[in-house]
C-alpha cells in the first residue's frame, strides 16, 4: 500500500514523513526544500502488520505546476495511483491551502487532511473547527503537530483504513474546455470562492495576518538592501569561522585536534603491527590505506560543525529572507534570488545544491544556477582547504574565508558571462518568495543532520576513498611490468606515467609535477581524494595534524616535500576548488540541465575557470614575490586566450540563433495582437 | 469568527480613499501603496499567463485583498491570504490596485 504526502510548500510534509518512517530527509523552514519524491516504509508502530510505503512529495500550490518540482507532485498523484493521500494543510494558512485540497479530493483517491502546525495557531489564538471542516470537505481532518509527533498515529491509521474506499468530492470542477483560458479562470475563481466560504465558516482569528507584528520589524532590517547584506555576510563569516578557523570561536578546530590525536594513535598501532611484514604490504596498508583515509577522516569534525550550523540556519526561516535580500543583486547578473539557497546548501554538498535549483522557474536561470553553484566550496573541499591553510599558511583563517569569497565572486562573474552569452535581456523574470514564520531551530534536527553527514562521510572514506587510495598506492608502487619501482626511479611507476601528460599542462600554473596532477585527477572521483592522494604519493602519513607539524617545524617539511611555494600552493588549492566538481555532482548537473550543450558548457566553463584562476594566481603571485613571471607564462597565456576566444565564438553562435527566435516570437505576438 | 473574517475583508474599505490619489493615468500599483494598508486588487498585469495563474493559486487575483506590510526601493512585502511574501519591483508594478 502506498500513501502519498501532498500539500503546499513548507506545510511540514517531510517533517511528518520523517516522523512516520524514521528517515532523516532534509527539512527546512522555507518552501521548496523537498525537490524530488522519496519513499520509505512506515514504522511498525504506525503501520501495524501491513506493509505501507509513505511517499513524500515536493510542495505544490495546485495541480497545475509552476516550477519543475511542483510538476513532480501533480504528476505523481495523477498517474501513480496511490492508495490514499495525506494532504498536509498548513493550519496557519488555511485559506490558501484548501484550494489544493479541493483539487486532491476530486481525484477519486481517499484523502485524509492533516491540519498541521496547530501549535502555532494555538499560540496566535487562531481557532479552526476541525469537525466542521471535516463535514464541509467530506473527508477526515486531524489536528497534527509533526515536529512533536502529535496526532500522527490516529491520522495515519485512518488513511490506511480508507485505502480502497471512495469519498464524494465536496467540489467538482464543471465540465469545461481545459484549453479555454477564460473558462479555466472562471472555474478557478468559483473554486476559490467555495474555499473562502469554508474558511469563513470554520476559522476564527484573534490576530489578523495583515497586522504588522514584531517579526515584521526584524524582517525589515534583514531585507534592507544594505544592512541585510552585511548581516548575511556576517552570519556566513561566523559559520566559516566557527567551523574552520582557529581561535576562540573555532569549535571545529578544537574537535579536529582531539580527533587527529586518536587517528595518529591508531596509525602508530597499525605500523607497530606491520613491523615484521614485507615493505610493500606495510607501504600499502600503513601509507595507502591508513594514511590516506586517515588524512581524510581527520577533517571530519570541521565538516560536522559546518553541517550543524547550516542546519540551524535552514531551520529557523532565515533562508527565505536571504534569498529575498540577495535578489536585486543576483538579478543584475541575470540570476534569481532563489539561486542563493543552492549556494548555501552547496557549502555542504554540491549534489543537493544542484537539485535545489529546481525551484527556479526560468529555465535559463535554473541552468545557469546549476552550472555555477558548485563554485562554492563544498564540504568535501573543506579538508583540502584546511590542509593547505595548515601546511602553507600557518593555519591562517583567511585562506578559508578567501576560498568562499572567491567562490561567490566566480558565481557572479560566471553569471554575467552566461547572461552575455545567452541574451538574458529578452526575458522578464519575476521574484516572489514566501517569508515563512520564524521558528526556533531544532537542536535535535541539527544534531541528526550532522550525524547523518558524519556517517555518510565515514562510509565514503571507507569505500570510495579507501579504494582510490589503495589504487593510487599500488599504481605508484609498481611500474608497467608489475615490478616494484626502485628508489630514485619513481617516475617510471604506473601512476607517474599516467599523470605526467596532465602535469605537463599544469606547468603554466606552477605545479607541473605528476604527484599533484594525480591528486587533482583523483579529486574528480571525490574531492576528499585530493588530500588522501597527496598523503599517499608524498608518503606523508603524519601530515594531517597540521597544528603539530607547525610546532615541530613539520609544516615546512610538508611544504618542501610537495615542492610548492606559498604562491603555487594557493594556485593549486584554487585549481582544485574551482575546477569541475566530483563525477557524482557532474551526473546531477546532467540530469538537472537536460541538455548536453549546457552540460558541456558547464564542464568547459569550470575547467577554464579553475585553470585561469590558478594561472593568474601563480603568474602574478610570482611577479609580486619574485619580480618576474613564473615558468610557462606564454603557453599558459595562449591557453587562456584560446578559452576566451572559444567563449566569444560560442556566444556569437548562441546569440545569433536567439535574435532570430526573438524576432519570430515578436512577429508571432504582433500577429496575435492584430488578429 | 465570521466577525473576524469580515474584518479581514472590510479592512479593504480603506481603498476608497486611496483611489483619489491615483495618478493621471489612473493606474496605481503596489509600489504606490501605503504600508499597513489593505487594497483590493484591480488587475494583475504580468504579461505572463503562467505567472498570473501562479499568483492566482496563492490567492492573488482581481477582487481579492492584498496588504502592503513594507516597501523598499526594489521590493516589497505583502500579505496575501494568510501568507507573507516578498515581491520584486517587476512583480509589484504588475499588481494594479
Amino acid at each position: 500500500m502506498r500513501i502519498a504526502f501532498a500539500g503546499n510548500p513548507n506545510s511540514g510534509k517531510t517533517t511528518m514523513y520523517n516522523a512516520l518512517t524514521g528517515r532523516n530527509e532534509k527539512i527546512g523552514n522555507w518552501g521548496g526544500v523537498t525537490v524530488g519524491s522519496k519513499e520509505f516504509q512506515l514504522k511498525k508502530e504506525f503501520a501495524g502488520d501491513k506493509e505501507v510505503i509513505a511517499v513524500d512529495l515536493p510542495g505544490a500550490y495546485s495541480m497545475s505546476p509552476f516550477t519543475p518540482e511542483e510538476g513532480i507532485t501533480s504528476e505523481y498523484v495523477r498517474t501513480a495511483n496511490p492508495d490514499a493521500i495525506v494532504n498536509i494543510v498548513d493550519a496557519t494558512n488555511l485559506s490558501r491551502s484548501l484550494f489544493f485540497t479541493t483539487q486532491l479530493l476530486e481525484l477519486g483517491i481517499p484523502v485524509v487532511v492533516a491540519l498541521n502546525k496547530t501549535d502555532i495557531n494555538e499560540k496566535e489564538g487562531t481557532k479552526i473547527d476541525a469537525a466542521k471542516l471535516s463535514a464541509k470537505l467530506n473527508c477526515p481532518v486531524f489536528e497534527t503537530v509533526s515536529t512533536e509527533n502529535k496526532g500522527l498515529s490516529e491520522m495515519i491509521a485512518k488513511a490506511i483504513s480508507l485505502a480502497g474506499t471512495i469519498q464524494k468530492a465536496p467540489y467538482l470542477q464543471a465540465d469545461i474546455d481545459l484549453h479555454d483560458k477564460n473558462a479555466v479562470d472562471a472555474e478557478d475563481r468559483k473554486r476559490y470562492s467555495f474555499v473562502n466560504g469554508i474558511v469563513a465558516d470554520v476559522e476564527t482569528r484573534k490576530t489578523l495576518s495583515a497586522e504588522t507584528n514584531k517579526t515584521d520589524k526584524l524582517d525589515s532590517v534583514l531585507l534592507n538592501p544594505i544592512a541585510g547584506i552585511i548581516i548575511f555576510a556576517a552570519v556566513m563569516f561566523a559559520v566559516f569561522q566557527i567551523s574552520q578557523a582557529e581561535g576562540p570561536l573555532g569549535i571545529g578546530k578544537i574537535f579536529e585536534g582531539l580527533f587527529t590525536g586518536w587517528i595518529e594513535t591508531f596509525q602508530g598501532w597499525v605500523a607497530a603491527q606491520l613491523e615484521n611484514s614485507p615493505a610493500i604490504v606495510s607501504a600499502i596498508i600503513a601509507d595507502g590505506i591508513v594514511g590516506g583515509v586517515g588524512a581524510v577522516v581527520g577533517f571530519l569534525p570541521l565538516v560536522m560543525v559546518m553541517y550543524f550550523l547550516i542546519a540551524l540556519l535552514e531551520d529557523c526561516g532565515y533562508m527565505a529572507r536571504v534569498s529575498a535580500v540577495m535578489d536585486p543583486i543576483f538579478k543584475r547578473v541575470g540570476l534569481s534570488g532563489k539561486a542563493v539557497i543552492p549556494v548555501i546548501i552547496g557549502t555542504g554538498c554540491g549534489i543537493p545544491a544542484i537539485m535545489a535549483c529546481r525551484t527556479i522557474r526560468d529555465e535559463r536561470e535554473r541552468r545557469t544556477s546549476t552550472m555555477l553553484t558548485t563554485f562554492i566550496p563544498c564540504g568535501a573541499k573543506i579538508p583540502v582547504i584546511a590542509l593547505f591553510a595548515g601546511a602553507f599558511f600557518n593555519g591562517a583563517g583567511w585562506v578559508s574565508t578567501v576560498s568562499y569569497f572567491l567562490g561567490i565572486v566566480l558565481i557572479f562573474l560566471g553569471a554575467l558571462l552566461i547572461k552575455g552569452i545567452t541574451g538574458y535581456k529578452y526575458r522578464k523574470s519575476f521574484f516572489i518568495m514566501e517569508l515563512p514564520k520564524w521558528k526556533i531551530p531544532s537542536l535535535k534536527y541539527a544534531v541528526r543532520s550532522m550525524l547523518e553527514r558524519a556517517k555518510a562521510y565515514i562510509i565514503k572514506a571507507a569505500t570510495i576513498i579507501l579504494i582510490c587510495n589503495t589504487a593510487v598506492q599500488v599504481m605508484q608502487t609498481f611500474n608497467w611490468h608489475f615490478q616494484v619501482v626502485e628508489e630514485g626511479a619513481e617516475n617510471t611507476s604506473i601512476l607517474a606515467t599516467i599523470a605526467s601528460p596532465f602535469a605537463f599542462l599544469l606547468i603554466p600554473l606552477g605545479f607541473g609535477v605528476w604527484q599533484l596532477a594525480a591528486a587533482a585527477i583523483t579529486g574528480f572521483i571525490a574531492k576528499e581524494n585530493v588530500v588522501g592522494t597527496l598523503a599517499t604519493v608524498f608518503a606523508l602519513t603524519r601530515f594531517i595534524d597540521t597544528e603539530e607539524l607547525a610546532m615541530t617545524g613539520g609544516a615546512s617539511t610538508v611544504a618542501t616535500t610537495m615542492g610548492l611555494t606559498t604562491v603555487t600552493a594557493l594556485a593549486y588549492l584554487f585549481f582544485n576548488l574551482y575546477t569541475p566538481p566530483c563525477f557524482a555532482a557532474i551526473g546531477a548537473m546532467n540530469s538537472e540541465m537536460k541538455s548536453k550543450g549546457w552540460l558541456w558548457g558547464a564542464i568547459g566553463l569550470q575547467l577554464g575557470t579553475g585553470y585561469t584562476i590558478a594561472f593568474l594566481v601563480y603568474q602574478f603571485g610570482t611577479l609580486f614575490t619574485e619580480g618576474h613571471f613564473g615558468t610557462g607564462f606564454i603557453p599558459g597565456l595562449i591557453a587562456v586566450l584560446c578559452m576566451v576566444a572559444a567563449l566569444i565564438l560560442i556566444g556569437r553562435k548562441v546569440r545569433a540563433h536567439f535574435d532570430e527566435q526573438y524576432q519570430l516570437h515578436k512577429a508571432a505576438k504582433a500577429a496575435k495582437a492584430t488578429a | 469568527m465570521e466577525f473576524a473574517y469580515a474584518m479581514n475583508k472590510s479592512a479593504t474599505g480603506a481603498v476608497a480613499g486611496k483611489d483619489a490619489r491615483d495618478n493621471a493615468a489612473g493606474i496605481m500599483t503596489l509600489l504606490d501603496a501605503e504600508p499597513g494598508q489593505t487594497y483590493i486588487i484591480k488587475e494583475i498585469n504580468t504579461d505572463d499567463d503562467e505567472m498570473n495563474s501562479f499568483l492566482f493559486r496563492l490567492g492573488c487575483y482581481q477582487g481579492e485583498p492584498i496588504t502592503l506590510i513594507s516597501k523598499k526601493k526594489k521590493s516589497c512585502i505583502v500579505v496575501i491570504k494568510d501568507g507573507r511574501y516578498n515581491l520584486d519591483k517587476l512583480l509589484s508594478e504588475a499588481i494594479i490596485i
